[in-house]
């Protein structure tokens, strides 16, 4: 009997265009938009090497070991050596950010100021000044040469030593489709609605053909929701997958957790769904509309629309970020990619969990009353 | 006793839908509830169903108190709603199967009472179908398929023919009657009174929640003083007439219809009735065409006790 329900009800859910179109293409939809917009964030945040020219003279050949120091960093510098001329003419055309020009003493041209013409500015302060502290020792102490003390000057040590305070890189693109993802598991309370509109008597007349099926009225909604999770979960799987082998999103290698995330996700937006749909009498429409409304509320809140909306919310209101379902779907994503522990993740599963239960329950005691005030 | 309602009450707040509702339907019949629209035929199908809180009141069904969770019960019920309750995602033969699913396990004998109920009422060329692609007359007949397929004992329909062309609906009436010689006991709820007194062994005509009267048809137009209708072709004719007709003891009103000369006469119940019409009508010469003599209806029932009639409010 389960079975039979079940899978006539996870072959009305996967025939109903206009849900696998929210559920499943919006999403996908959604995630290539993301991809195309936010993949030029990314590329704008990685450093490429600043170039810059080098006027080729006499001068310069006099001085080898700048040659030397500035052609040790080709991750810093792209290096073309031209003449006077040319170098005007590349640095008209923005070809590059600056040329250098030994012409009685370094000399640094460049076509306005910004970040990359301050890195170039520093990194000549910083041989002008070492090469003038080793003047002064071989004017005053010629024998600290033999002691190796030139090499020691250029030889740049980090005292300090940058740690990471998670596993991974910090990117400000990913929180975009962990809210994606969250969105998606909610918009499995579609489903939800679905599920229970067609067994209520007093909200469809399927309903009301169901109420006089002899078979337990829990039977009939753990069926029937157990196919709108099934369907939930091939939905948000094909785009994890999607997300992952097509638009290369790195989510970590936590697929066990990644899947019970997923999972519990699902459920809880399912259940939210079928509560939803349980407390109030209202049309179809109306209740398409308050899902549709809450959802987006809660994926916004969580960061969907402003990456920075999550941080707000933290701080300025912290307790929506507890009661936000579609936060604590994106927050246990984040957890897993970014922290070495798992304290945060099981934080927020354990909340989603207790969010199922709530709404499982509070569906259960709207739907098992049988016998209605009005149909 | 198959249904036993005693003193049924259903309020929506100052509304009564249903007002002391009796009702006996007993094993084999095909019992007609007959009312116009909005006097309670659906509200007290549905609270003899369970799907409806009712104030006050018994109901039973086959000797025992019918409650939602009564699956014993259920399980020889057959509803076949006003509206059609199917699943659009599902297909004629799915649909079906679906529903006969909730009361049949075993799988072959599933297909076997889905396939009869396919062929019962003719739908097996569409058995492929989505309900989006069937017209409104083999929409009910799906409806009817869902409801019937497990081969309940009792079958209630609600107004199973509203919307439907005539020649589904005598498709529909003559599955009912189908149904009922194979073993079937019958609740049929009708607007149409045509159709309850064509097929309904006993009827209850229904207004403002209650019953108002229930038997036969026979016994329900031998409650009533009105006679036969009387229907006279008057060649020549002349207001005297109406008024001499109008004199007959046995005469309880006359009309005269212009549009095609024809004289109409309600009778008082008795007999010889057409014979003294005619008697009068030669003993004054005049000359009559056509003549036509039908016996009351339950439409004439329904106005002599309530004073309206049945049709106004269809």
């Amino acid at each position: 009997m389960f079975l039979h329900i079940y899978l006539y009800r996870l072959k009305c859910i996967i025939r109903d265009k206009q849900n696998v179109f929210w559920t499943l293409m919006f999403p996908l939809i959604l995630a290539t938009f993301f991809h195309l917009a936010l993949s030029n964030i990314s590329n704008m945040e990685s450093f490429t090497e600043i170039k810059i020219g080098i006027i080729d003279n006499e001068e310069l050949r006099e001085h080898k070991e700048f040659t030397e120091i500035i052609e040790s960093v080709p991750d810093l510098f792209n290096v073309t050596y031209v003449s006077r001329t040319n170098a005007d003419k590349l640095l008209e055309d923005g070809t590059i950010e600056g040329y250098i020009h030994f012409d009685g003493g370094l000399k640094l041209f460049v076509r306005e100021s910004g970040i990359n013409e301050t890195i170039i500015k520093s990194f000549l302060d910083d041989y002008m000044q070492t090469t003038s502290t080793i003047n002064t020792i071989l004017s005053q102490n010629p024998a600290a040469i033999q002691d190796g003390l030139p090499d020691s000057l250029f030889d740049r040590k980090d005292y300090l030593k940058a740690g990471s305070a998670g596993k991974s890189e910090p990117n400000t693109v990913m929180n975009y489709f962990y809210t994606l993802i969250a969105m998606t598991c909610l918009y499995g309370s579609f489903s939800g609605l679905k599920e229970v509109t067609a067994l209520q008597g007093n909200l469809s007349y399927q309903g009301a053909r169901m109420n006089m099926a002899p078979v337990h009225r829990a039977k009939i909604i753990t069926a029937s929701m157990s196919a709108a999770i099934t369907f939930q979960l091939l939905v948000v799987s094909t785009v994890l997958v999607y997300l992952i082998w097509v638009l290369k999103i790195d989510f970590g290698n936590q697929t066990g957790y990644i899947a019970l995330t997923s999972l519990i996700s699902t459920v809880t937006g399912v259940t939210f769904g079928t509560f939803i749909s349980s407390v109030n009498r209202k049309s179809e429409g109306v209740k398409v509309g308050i899902l549709i409304g809450t959802t987006m509320t809660m994926s916004f809140l969580a960061g969907l629309m402003y990456d920075k909306m999550k941080y707000i919310v933290h701080t300025k209101a912290p307790v929506l970020s507890f009661l936000n379902p579609a936060n604590l779907i994106a927050d246990s994503f984040y957890a897993l990619y970014y922290y070495d522990t798992y304290t945060r993740f099981f934080s927020n599963i354990a909340l989603l969990c207790g969010y199922s239960v709530l709404f499982g329950a509070l569906t259960y005691l709207a739907v098992r009353r049988q016998r209605y005030a009005s149909i | 006793m198959i249904i036993k309602v005693n003193n049924l009450v259903k309020r929506y707040d100052e509304l009564i839908a249903l007002d002391h509702f009796n009702l006996e339907v007993r094993e084999g019949e095909i019992f007609g509830l007959l009312g116009p629209n909005g006097s309670g035929k659906t509200t007290a199908i549905n609270c003899i169903l369970s799907l409806l809180k009712y104030d006050k009141g018994t109901i039973e069904i086959y000797g025992r108190p019918m409650a939602p969770d009564a699956y014993d019960i259920k399980r020889n019920i057959g509803i076949i709603m006003q509206n059609v309750a199917v699943f659009d995602e599902l297909t004629v033969y799915e649909n079906i199967d679906y529903f006969c699913g909730m009361y049949i396990f075993d799988k072959q004998r599933r297909r076997e009472l889905v396939e009869e109920a396919i062929e019962f009422v003719e739908l097996d060329s569409f058995r492929k179908f989505l309900p989006k692609k069937l017209s409104g007359g083999l929409l009910r007949r799906l409806n009817i398929a869902c409801g019937i397929a497990h081969r309940p004992k009792l079958i209630i329909l609600d107004e199973p023919t509203v919307a439907v062309d005539p020649q589904s609906r005598r498709k529909i009436l003559e599955g009912i009657r189908k149904l009922n010689e194979e073993g079937a006991t019958i609740v049929y709820t009708s607007h149409y009174m045509e159709e309850v007194e064509e097929i309904c062994t006993r009827i209850a005509i229904m207004d403002k929640g209650k019953v108002i009267a229930s038997g036969t048809k026979d016994e329900l137009k031998g409650m009533i003083n009105s006679g036969e209708k009387l229907t006279v072709e008057i060649l020549e004719f002349n207001p005297n007439i109406l008024e001499g007709v109008g004199s007959l003891p046995s005469i309880v009103s006359v009309d005269y219809n212009e549009n095609n000369n024809m004289l109409v006469a309600k009778s008082r119940r008795g007999k010889n009735n057409l014979s003294a019409l005619l008697e009068y009508l030669r003993n004054n010469q005049i000359n009559v065409g056509r003549i036509y003599s039908e016996p009351p209806t339950l439409n004439d029932v329904f106005l002599e006790i309530t004073g309206k009639e049945l049709r106004d409010h269809v």
